[in-house]
C-alpha cells in the first residue's frame, strides 16, 4: 500500500519520518521526566498512536461523511455529476467508481475520502454544484480522484493521527507536570542517588520537546498537505487534459465568502480549499493546509497548452520562482507531451438557474418533501411535517391535493 | 576442494539471479499486458455504450427534424458498420468509430437548426449522456495509449526485450485516430 | 426550515424556476439570498444585481416590530426598508443569508400593485415578482 507514496513522494515521506521522530522522542523524554522511564513512555506513545490509527482507519470515512451529513446519490439522481466521476475514474485508471456525496450546503467545496481506491468517496457541496459548469466541475472531481490515486486519503489520515497524538500527549504531559506529577517523579530519581544533572537536563529536554513538538508537528504536517495538493492539481489537469476547467472552479471557489458550516479542523487537507482559510493572509503561509488559490490559479493557468505533469511542475517554477519542483522527478521520466483540449461547448450544461433547481429538486426529494404541480404552472413543495391533504397555490388560488408521502417520523 | 564449492556457489548465484530476472521481467510483462487488455475492455464498454445511445438519439432528433434524412442514414449507418467492426482490431475498429464521430458530428450540427429540440427534456438528457459517452471514449483512449506506450516501452528496451523475444510478447497497437474529423469530439451545443 | 414571524410550517414555491419559502399560516415570504441573485441576474438590472448585502448596507430603521431571526444562521436580523415608490419594510439576515417579508408586508406589496407596476430601479423589480408570485394569496 506504501509503494505508490513512495515510489513517487520520497520528500513526504522524510517529512512524516520526521513527525514520526518527534512523537517517539517526545514519548521518550516525556516518561523520563514523569515516570523515570523513557521505555515506558515510548510504549505509551505509539500505543496511543496505535489506537487512534486504528479507529481512523476503520472509521474515519463514514466518521467525516456522516459529521458533513452528506448524503450517498445514485446516477438516476445526478446524471450528470455521476457520469463527470465516472469519467474521471477512466482517466485516472482507478478500479472503482467512488461513492458520490452530496453535502446541503451553500458554501462552495469538495473533498474525497476513503483508505483505498476500491473504498472512496467523494463528496461536494450543493452550493459548488449549482455553480460550477461541466468543465469546472470535471476540474474539481479529477482533483479530487487525484486524491483517492495518490493515496493522500490514507496519507493525511496517518498524518493527521500522528499530529494528533502529539498535540494530546504534550497536552497531558503539560497537565502533569503542572500538577504535580513532575516532583513526584523527580524526587524519585534524586532519592536514587546521583544522576541530578541528568535528571534536570532530561526535564528541561522534555519542556522544550513540549513546546516545540506540537508546533513542528503542525509545521510538517501543513507542509506535507500543500505538497500534496499541488500533485492533486497537476494529476487533476493530467487527466481532464484541460487544466483551465480546475484553474476557473478554483477561482469561483475562492471567490466565494461563505462557510462550511459542517467543516473539520483534522480534516482540512482533504477539502479542494481549505475551509477554514482567513481572508488577506500573506501568500505562502506556512500554516496553512492549501497553497494560496491564486498560485494555484496562476500554474494552471502558466501551462501553455500542455496537460502533462511535465507542463505542471515547468509552470509552478515560473510561477513559484522556486528552485525545486513539485512533481517527482520519478513521475516525469518517460512522460510523453500532453496537449491540452479544448472547452465543451460552453453551453454543454444547462444555464445556471437550472442548475441551481436540478440541485435544490435533489435535496428536496431527500427531505421528504412532497410535490404539487399546480394547473398555472407554479410548483408547490411541501414539507413532510405539513398537516392537511390539500394546499391553496398562491399564485392562481386553486385548491391542490397533495400526493401521498412517505409517513412523516415527526 | 574449497575453490570447487566456491565456483558452484558463483555458478549458483548467477543462475539464481539469472532465473530471478526472467521471473521479474515475465511477470512484469505478463501485468502490463493485461493492464493493455482491460484498457480496452474500458474502451469497447463505452464503444458499445455509444452504439447503443444513437438509435435513441436519430429517433428523437426525427421528431423534430423530419427532412433531415440524409444525415440521418448516414449516422445509422455509420453505426452499423461500427458496429460490425467491433473485434475486428485495433485498427479498422478505429477507422470504422471515426467515420462514426463524423456522421455524428453532422448530426448534432443539423440539431442546431431546430430550438424546439434542443429545449426537449428528452433530448437534454440524451446529450448528456451522448457527452459523457463521448468524454469517456476519449479518456479509456488516453489510458488505454499510455498502457499501451508503457508496455511498448518493456517490450523494446534492454533487458526486458530479451524476455520478450523469448516468450513472444508482441506490441500493442495504438489505438489511432483515423478520421479528421474525431480530432474534436463532437460537442453538443444547445443555447 | 421554521417561519422566522410565527413558526408555523413553511412551504417552497416555485414560479419561474424561482424557489420562495412561504409560511402558510402567516403568509409571510423568505427570499433566499441564492434565489435573489438568480432572479436579479435573469432580470438583468441595470446598475448590477441587487444583493443581500447592499440590502444589509441600507440605514436601520427604528420601529416596533419585534426583530426576527434569521431561519438558517438564527441571528437577528436588520430591519430597512426597500422600494423608492412604496416603501417596503423587511428583515435583512446581516450574515447574508436572505431577506424576510412579513405576511403583512407581502399584503401591503399587493395592495399597492394592484394593477401598476413598483418602480422600475432594481428592488422595484424584485418587489415586483413578489407581487406577481403571491397574486391571489391565502
Amino acid at each position: 500500500m506504501w509503494e505508490q507514496i513512495r515510489s513517487n513522494q520520497t520528500r513526504t515521506l522524510i517529512l512524516v519520518a520526521a513527525m514520526g521522530l518527534l512523537l517517539l522522542l517526545l514519548g521518550y523524554f516525556l516518561g523520563e521526566a514523569l515516570f523515570g522511564s523513557g521505555i515506558g513512555g515510548l510504549v505509551v506513545a505509539i500505543l496511543i498512536w496505535v489506537i487512534m490509527n486504528l479507529f481512523a482507519y476503520f472509521q474515519g470515512d463514514s466518521l467525516i461523511l456522516s459529521i458533513s451529513r452528506a448524503r450517498k446519490i445514485s446516477r438516476d439522481d445526478h446524471p450528470r455529476l455521476y457520469n463527470i466521476v465516472e469519467e474521471m475514474k477512466i482517466a485516472s485508471g482507478l478500479e472503482k467508481v467512488p461513492d458520490i456525496y452530496i453535502i446541503d450546503d451553500p458554501s462552495l467545496n469538495a473533498f474525497a475520502v476513503g483508505r483505498d481506491p476500491s473504498r472512496a468517496s467523494v463528496a461536494i457541496t450543493s452550493g459548488l454544484l449549482e455553480r460550477l459548469n461541466r468543465d469546472e466541475l470535471q476540474g474539481v472531481m479529477a482533483h479530487e480522484i487525484s486524491h483517492i490515486k495518490n493515496r493522500d486519503v490514507l496519507l493525511m489520515t496517518f498524518c493527521s493521527v500522528l499530529l494528533g497524538t502529539i498535540v494530546l500527549l504534550a497536552w497531558f504531559a503539560a497537565r502533569m507536570m503542572l500538577f504535580g506529577g513532575m516532583r513526584g517523579g523527580g524526587s524519585r530519581r534524586s532519592s536514587g542517588g546521583g544522576g541530578g544533572y541528568a535528571t534536570l537536563i532530561i526535564i528541561a529536554v522534555a519542556i522544550v520537546l513540549l513546546i516545540v513538538a506540537p508546533i513542528a508537528a503542525q509545521l510538517i504536517y501543513y507542509a506535507i498537505s500543500r505538497r500534496r495538493e499541488y500533485l492533486a492539481d497537476a494529476s487533476g489537469a493530467l487527466y481532464t487534459r484541460y487544466p483551465e476547467g480546475l484553474a476557473s472552479a478554483l477561482e469561483k471557489i475562492a471567490g466565494s465568502t461563505q462557510e462550511l458550516k459542517t467543516a473539520n479542523k483534522a480534516f482540512a487537507p482533504m477539502y479542494i480549499i481549505n475551509p477554514f482559510r482567513d481572508k488577506g493572509r500573506a501568500a505562502s503561509d506556512l500554516t496553512s493546509t492549501h497553497p494560496p488559490v491564486s498560485e494555484r490559479v496562476r500554474i494552471l493557468r502558466s501551462m501553455a497548452g500542455g496537460a502533462s505533469l511535465a507542463a505542471y511542475d515547468k509552470a509552478y517554477h515560473e510561477v513559484s520562482r522556486s528552485g525545486k519542483g513539485v512533481i517527482p522527478s520519478s513521475a516525469l521520466v518517460g512522460a510523453a507531451a500532453v496537449a491540452a483540449r479544448k472547452p465543451e461547448a460552453a453551453e454543454a450544461v444547462p444555464e445556471k438557474v437550472e442548475r441551481v433547481r436540478e440541485t435544490s429538486d435533489l435535496l428536496w426529494k431527500y427531505s421528504d418533501y412532497g410535490l404539487v404541480n399546480c394547473e398555472c404552472g407554479t410548483k408547490l413543495r411541501v414539507p413532510p411535517k405539513f398537516r392537511g391533504d390539500s394546499i391553496r397555490c398562491p399564485h392562481c388560488g386553486r385548491t391542490n391535493t397533495i400526493p401521498a408521502r412517505r409517513k412523516s417520523t415527526g | 576442494m574449497s575453490v570447487g564449492i566456491i565456483v558452484l556457489i558463483v555458478v549458483l548465484v548467477v543462475l539464481f539471479l539469472f532465473l530471478g530476472f526472467i521471473w521479474m521481467s515475465y511477470n512484469g510483462l505478463v501485468r502490463l499486458r493485461n493492464q493493455v487488455k482491460n484498457a480496452w475492455a474500458q474502451i469497447d464498454v463505452q464503444l458499445k455504450r455509444r452504439h447503443d445511445l444513437i438509435p435513441n438519439l436519430v429517433e428523437t432528433v426525427k421528431g423534430y427534424a423530419k427532412y433531415e434524412r440524409e444525415t440521418f442514414e448516414a449516422v445509422t449507418n455509420a453505426r452499423n458498420l461500427a458496429q460490425k467492426a467491433v473485434g475486428t482490431g485495433v485498427g479498422s475498429q478505429a477507422k470504422a468509430e471515426g467515420e462514426l464521430s463524423g456522421a455524428l458530428s453532422r448530426l448534432l450540427a443539423v440539431v442546431e437548426k431546430y430550438p424546439d429540440l434542443k429545449a426537449n427534456t428528452n433530448y437534454l438528457a440524451l446529450q448528456e449522456e451522448l457527452t459523457s459517452t463521448e468524454n469517456k471514449i476519449s479518456f479509456s483512449r488516453q489510458h488505454y495509449n499510455d498502457s499501451v506506450l508503457t508496455y511498448n516501452n518493456k517490450t523494446q528496451m534492454v533487458p526486458s526485450n530479451i524476455i520478450a523475444g523469448m516468450f513472444g510478447f508482441k506490441t500493442g497497437e495504438f489505438f489511432e485516430v483515423t478520421v479528421a474529423a474525431e480530432k474534436e469530439v463532437p460537442k453538443v451545443s444547445f443555447t | 426550515m421554521d417561519c422566522p414571524a410565527c413558526k408555523g410550517v413553511v412551504v417552497v414555491v416555485e414560479y419561474q424556476r424561482i424557489e420562495l419559502d412561504y409560511c402558510t399560516k402567516c403568509y409571510g415570504v423568505w427570499f433566499d439570498a441564492g434565489e435573489l441573485a438568480l432572479l436579479t441576474e435573469r432580470l438583468g438590472l441595470e446598475g448590477g444585481s441587487l444583493t443581500v448585502s447592499e440590502i444589509v448596507a441600507l440605514p436601520e430603521k427604528r420601529v416596533a416590530e419585534k426583530a426576527r431571526r434569521c431561519p438558517i444562521c438564527r441571528k437577528k436580523m436588520k430591519k430597512v426598508t426597500i422600494g423608492s415608490a412604496s416603501e417596503v419594510l423587511i428583515d435583512v439576515c446581516t450574515r447574508g443569508h436572505g431577506v424576510w417579508f412579513d405576511g403583512g408586508e407581502v399584503g401591503q406589496v399587493l395592495g399597492q400593485l394592484k394593477d401598476k407596476h413598483a418602480a422600475a430601479d432594481k428592488q422595484g423589480r424584485v418587489i415586483d415578482f413578489l407581487g406577481e408570485v403571491f397574486h391571489v394569496r391565502g
